[in-house]
């Protein structure tokens, strides 16, 4: 047995409540966790506990939210279960479902933006609308779907919160964003490919709530950081100040 | 009445009685690609999932996001979902918790975390609460009330806040080891006092 500074098992209930912040603790915790078999019906007992107190907290959600929700599940595609058919190539077991968040954010940054695809679909009234609209997703969703996108978050000091998904093969990205402050009449947010020449993404577009429309900008080159500042409305040819939101890219 | 919705008699408006094992049999239906009783899900747990991540962010926006992140992932890997390790509930608001907290920590959140002491935030909904709930909630509010100060608010901080163990400990100035602790401990009293069986 592996012998710990502390007793192992007093994390439990700091495990039970994600109050554990530090990687590699939490990891060693888990590893602890397989070969326990009383601390892990511990913490599933505590966990279970948790949860009574997220039920005491309970609130209404915002009334749009039930549709968004659902159509957004009509259109997105689920994860196979886990087979465990290479048990005899690989003994280690599959990761236990407490484990599955520590995962890719890039799912879960696709998972938004086509949220909100489906949200301007489903906001697109007339079949002219819906054809632009159509056409516009096909185009989004060759660089959704193309087979080397990647996605990256950030979130600016103002709490606003923008998503790339690029792909290098495309030469093109996706861009959205949560939060953005409105903008009085005359200006406008300009999206940037900033690399050996500055080079205009396009113009945002308000969304849905906070949301900006996701914007397709071609002509991505390796190692391009993106850019979004604000500028007078028609946009610019070169950006008028610094970008107060930047993406590095990976070269 | 939609067909998926068979909960037993008693158990209030999605509380987790115990083993709730008709939310268990229903995400099962899920990870097919049911939808219908995805929506199903969806009513039972989207109160808890919003309010618990409300709680933690404050922001309103901000919370929506996060939780219909949280709603949407349970649908795409709802096959990855195992009974025996937990009931259903359980692992949607673990998914919940975690990702409310880990948009606390990411070190690019600093500056929302200032903020969210500030924001102010809306009433109105916490009005509309049914007589199971409530009776639910009086039950968690006197088995929290059974504990140490220490204790309750450490766990408090530490669930409701989003705040680590070291955070916590920082704020109420005890030594880790204490914190970790009384977390722990405080966490199985209320496990006794409200009868969860796991």
């Amino acid at each position: 047995v592996k012998l710990f500074r502390d007793d192992p098992h007093a994390l439990s209930g700091a495990y039970a409540v994600d109050a554990i912040d530090d990687v590699m603790e939490r990891d060693r915790f888990e590893r602890h966790l397989h070969r326990c078999q009383q601390c892990s019906s511990e913490v599933k007992g505590l966990t279970e506990t948790a949860t009574r107190l997220a039920y005491n907290v309970s609130r209404p959600p915002p009334v749009l939210m039930r549709d968004r929700v659902l159509v957004a599940v009509s259109q997105t595609r689920q994860l196979p279960p886990i087979v465990d058919k290479r048990t005899e190539d690989r003994p280690k077991r599959s990761r236990p479902w407490w484990r599955l968040w520590t995962g890719a954010p890039y799912v879960l940054a696709m998972a938004s933006v086509v949220a909100l695809i489906v949200i301007l679909v489903g906001q697109a009234s007339t079949d002219r609308q819906l054809d632009q609209a159509n056409a516009r997703i096909a185009a989004l969703n060759s660089v959704l779907s193309a087979s080397d996108s990647r996605a990256k978050t950030t979130t600016a000091a103002d709490g606003t919160r923008a998503t790339v998904v690029y792909s290098l093969h495309r030469h093109a990205l996706v861009f959205t964003s949560h939060g953005l402050r409105p903008l009085p009449s005359g200006k406008v947010y300009q999206l940037w490919l900033i690399g050996k020449r500055i080079r205009s993404g396009g113009l945002l577009k308000e969304g849905p709530a906070e949301n900006s429309r996701p914007v397709l900008a071609e002509g991505l080159l390796p190692g391009d950081v993106v850019g979004l500042t604000v500028e007078p409305a028609g946009g610019t040819k070169q950006p008028t100040m610094n970008p107060f939101i930047v993406i590095k890219l990976p070269a | 009445m939609d067909a998926h919705d068979m909960r037993p008699a008693g158990t209030g408006p999605g509380l987790p009685e115990g083993k709730d094992r008709d939310l268990d049999r229903l995400l099962s239906l899920v990870a097919r690609g049911d939808e219908e009783a995805f929506a199903t899900v969806y009513d039972r747990l989207a109160g808890p999932v919003y309010g618990l991540i409300r709680r933690v962010l404050r922001n309103p926006a901000q919370s929506e996001e996060v939780a219909q992140e949280v709603l949407l992932d349970v649908w795409r890997t709802a096959s990855r979902f195992d009974p025996d390790r937990g009931s259903a509930a359980t692992w949607v608001m673990t998914i919940a918790h975690r990702r409310a907290v880990d948009r606390v920590r990411s070190a690019t959140a600093a500056a929302e975390r200032e903020q969210r002491t500030a924001q102010p935030y809306a009433t109105v909904d916490d009005v509309a609460e049914t007589v199971e709930a409530s009776l639910e909630k009086e039950r968690v509010r006197r088995c929290l009330a059974g504990l140490t100060e220490l204790q309750r608010e450490s766990i408090t901080l530490a669930y409701y806040g989003g705040y680590s163990y070291r955070e916590v400990s920082a704020l109420l100035g005890s030594t880790l080891g204490t914190i970790k602790t009384r977390i722990r401990d405080g966490l199985i009293r209320m496990r006794d006092c409200m009868g969860v069986s796991w």
